[in-house]
């Protein structure tokens, strides 16, 4: 216990003093979070679109400006041919092209099926779709508009007319603001950041010669692993006090749950994530090696594996045991339910139970291949 | 088992002790015997084995094959139990470099278990003891290269060990630096501390009680260094001289010269019988007409006893031709 408590106040003396650890443990997890968000959670806004009138009529006109109206599409230019749109496609100054074949506004008033085409740049489909969504919608619309005065002239209610109303409301995360589901998710990659700090430190005292010194003291071997773990987590812990507040003031993302919860369970996964992060400096001898490793390990995992960006439900079996081993899986569970559904222990237990087991694991394994010895 | 020479008891007992790495045999076959209380010097080129030797007594390496006992305890069953007896400095720095003077010393005195009552007063002694008590609250990473090796020791001093195993200790130091810390070590010696030592400098090899040669991973000469300087059966003769250029020429070519050494102008001549050569020097450098200053008999130093039993062992064991080396 003595043996812990020295290891654990010299290594916490090492944060503290050595800037690039310290920088590397209490701001990257929050930075990252930062980035991360911005990038994978910006809005479509501002698509430029080319029209191609041929039809050249007020309906055609009236058509453009409601499609254009907003700053969701911007109308770039009103091309002439398609040649000309191909070329504006190919430099990428459009994203999308509206063409109105010549009977455009005939068709809307003869209440006969109007033509329309859509041309995207297939190479960005997110804009594309975006325009397409968008155009379509306006469209539909503007018919519904144009009928409705056509029904109107012809004696007939065209809300009556109206079959369905199909409203979808999404549960937790009202108007399925991505954000709302991907920042919970990002926390538990970001609070990777402390495993790879602990890695880095067992490498570096490898590098450094400072473990032929202490392998040459009769520390044990678990004391050792503790010990390199404990200043880690309570360093990790500002992080998960930060991060909610960041998730709120940024992102206006609602904590639900209870952050008591929050904060206790990241503890555990912080233990569960930093016991693979000290497995992963023993294993290693550089610290150029701790890092590759623990990107192939924690990060690149984290992202593909632990069902933020991709369910867990659509995976293979394999890949769904694979992820049932990293720590990201049960965290991103957690932070998800206590974030927006605002559930409690009685629905995440088992994720907790995961955790501990893996954390267990990790450290026993630790404990297990790291050898009083050299070479 | 007694020592031949004192009558202590052994604390360091070998017996045919190897340890391959996968492409190399780093000690092959080492045996020997360190009582209690020698300062057991180990010298030898880079890559005899010195290091991996004493990594192996400390404890840090699996042994392949062979037994060593330390301190009473079976290396290979008890390394744990050895490690408490013993203090170890490895070759490089190994401190923490973000740690005080006072922190790493508190840091080792936990891992040793050093009870809180005798602590304070023992790491005071050690500080002053390594002259390093103006220093408890300095970075060790900022002392200079000397305070650090003297902080290492004092380390590896705190549990006060019985034997203390040093792999060059004195390597990048300066002269100064150097001599302070040999008097630390004879003072250690003086106290009973069973010191083994590894050291580049033949010097330090000559204030040992005992030295160990190491080539090729294995032990060739293991000797008090005055027997060792005596066993080489060579003598030396200093010659200063008008012209040492020409006089090198005329002494190297005479029978019974094994080197010829320059130390700025003047010759040490490594022969096989100091008196006689030393007149048929003289009568060949008349001969040659090159003026003597001075020519006188020496016997040879640590230094060139180590060189000279390198160079025999490198051409094979057999008796070493004459060289010029400059």
């Amino acid at each position: 216990m003595k043996h812990i408590l020295a290891v654990a106040r010299k290594e916490f003396r090492h944060i503290v003093r050595d800037r690039s650890t310290l920088f590397l443990v209490l701001f990257t997890p929050t930075l990252l979070l930062v980035f991360m968000a911005y990038a994978l959670t910006a809005d479509i806004h501002h698509v430029a679109i080319a029209v191609l009138d041929y039809d050249r009529s007020p309906a055609a006109r009236a058509f453009i400006q409601q499609i254009t109206a907003g700053d969701d599409l911007d109308l770039y230019t009103q091309a002439v041919s398609f040649d000309e749109l191909d070329r504006l496609l190919l430099e990428g100054k459009i994203k999308a092209a509206v063409v109105l074949a010549p009977g455009f506004s005939r068709s809307l008033l003869t209440l006969k099926g109007v033509p329309l085409q859509v041309i995207i740049d297939g190479t960005e489909p997110e804009s594309g779709a975006f325009a397409v969504d968008h155009i379509a919608r306006r469209a539909e619309a503007f018919v519904a508009q144009a009928l409705g005065a056509q029904l109107e002239a012809r004696g007939l209610d065209a809300a009556a007319l109206t079959p369905l109303d199909v409203r979808v409301r999404a549960w937790f995360n009202p108007g399925l603001k991505p954000r709302n589901d991907i920042i919970p998710g990002l926390i538990s990659i970001v609070m990777g950041m402390p495993a790879l700090s602990v890695a880095l430190a067992i490498a570096h005292e490898r590098e450094h010669g400072t473990l032929e010194q202490l392998m040459a003291t009769p520390i044990g071997r678990a004391e050792l692993m503790i010990g390199k773990i404990l200043p880690y987590l309570l360093v990790g812990l500002v992080n998960v006090a930060l991060i909610p507040a960041l998730a709120i003031s940024l992102f206006h993302i609602s904590l639900n749950g209870s952050f008591a919860l929050f904060f206790a369970l990241s503890a555990v996964f912080l233990f569960s994530i930093l016991g693979m992060g000290v497995l992963i400096g023993v294993l290693v001898r550089t610290q150029a090696a701790a890092l590759a490793l623990s990107f192939l390990l924690i990060f690149y995992p984290g992202f593909f594996l632990t069902g933020i960006f991709f369910p867990l439900a659509s995976m293979p079996e394999e890949a769904r045991m694979e992820a049932m081993f990293l720590p990201g899986t049960p965290y991103a569970a957690i932070t998800r339910g206590i974030f927006l559904p605002a559930v409690g222990l009685d629905v995440l237990w088992p994720y907790v139970a995961m955790l501990i087991f893996q954390g267990a694991v990790f450290t026993g394994l630790a404990a297990l291949f790291f050898r009083k010895k050299l070479g | 088992m007694p020592n031949a020479e004192t009558a202590s008891p052994a604390v360091i007992s070998l017996h045919g002790l190897r340890r391959d790495f996968k492409k190399l045999r780093a000690v092959d076959g080492l045996t020997l015997e360190i009582a209690s209380g020698e300062l057991f010097g180990l010298v030898g080129p880079d890559g005899a084995g010195k290091t991996t030797t004493l990594r192996l007594l400390a404890g840090l390496l699996d042994i392949t094959d062979g037994s060593a006992r330390v301190a009473g305890y079976d290396l290979k069953s008890r390394a744990e139990a050895v490690k408490r007896r013993i203090g170890y400095m490895a070759q490089r720095f190994s401190l923490y470099a973000e740690l005080s003077v006072q922190e790493n010393l508190d840091f080792f005195a936990e891992m040793y278990d050093v009870p809180a009552g005798v602590r304070a007063g023992r790491m005071e002694r050690l500080l002053d003891f390594a002259g390093l008590s103006a220093f408890r609250q300095r970075r060790a990473g900022k002392l200079s290269g000397g305070m650090q090796k003297k902080l290492a020791l004092a380390c590896t001093l705190i549990h006060e060990p019985e034997i203390l195993l040093l792999d060059e200790p004195t390597t990048g130091v300066d002269p100064i630096a150097r001599r302070e810390f040999w008097n630390i070590l004879t003072d250690l010696h003086l106290r009973g501390v069973t010191i083994v030592v590894s050291t580049p400098y033949m010097d330090e090899a000559d204030r040992c009680s005992r030295v160990g040669l190491m080539y090729a991973g294995r032990l060739v000469a293991c000797a008090p260094p005055r027997a060792i300087r005596e066993s080489l059966g060579v003598d030396m003769v200093i010659v200063h001289t008008g012209d040492w250029r020409a006089a090198r020429r005329v002494i190297a070519a005479l029978p019974g010269v094994r080197e010829v050494q320059t130390y700025g102008e003047a010759l040490h001549v490594l022969v096989d019988d100091g008196k006689r050569r030393r007149k048929d020097i003289s009568r060949a450098l008349k001969r040659a007409k090159i003026a003597c200053r001075n020519i006188r008999v020496s016997p040879p130093r640590m230094e060139e006893a180590f060189i000279s039993m390198i160079r025999t062992l490198e051409t094979g064991a057999a008796a070493p031709p004459p060289a010029e080396t400059a």
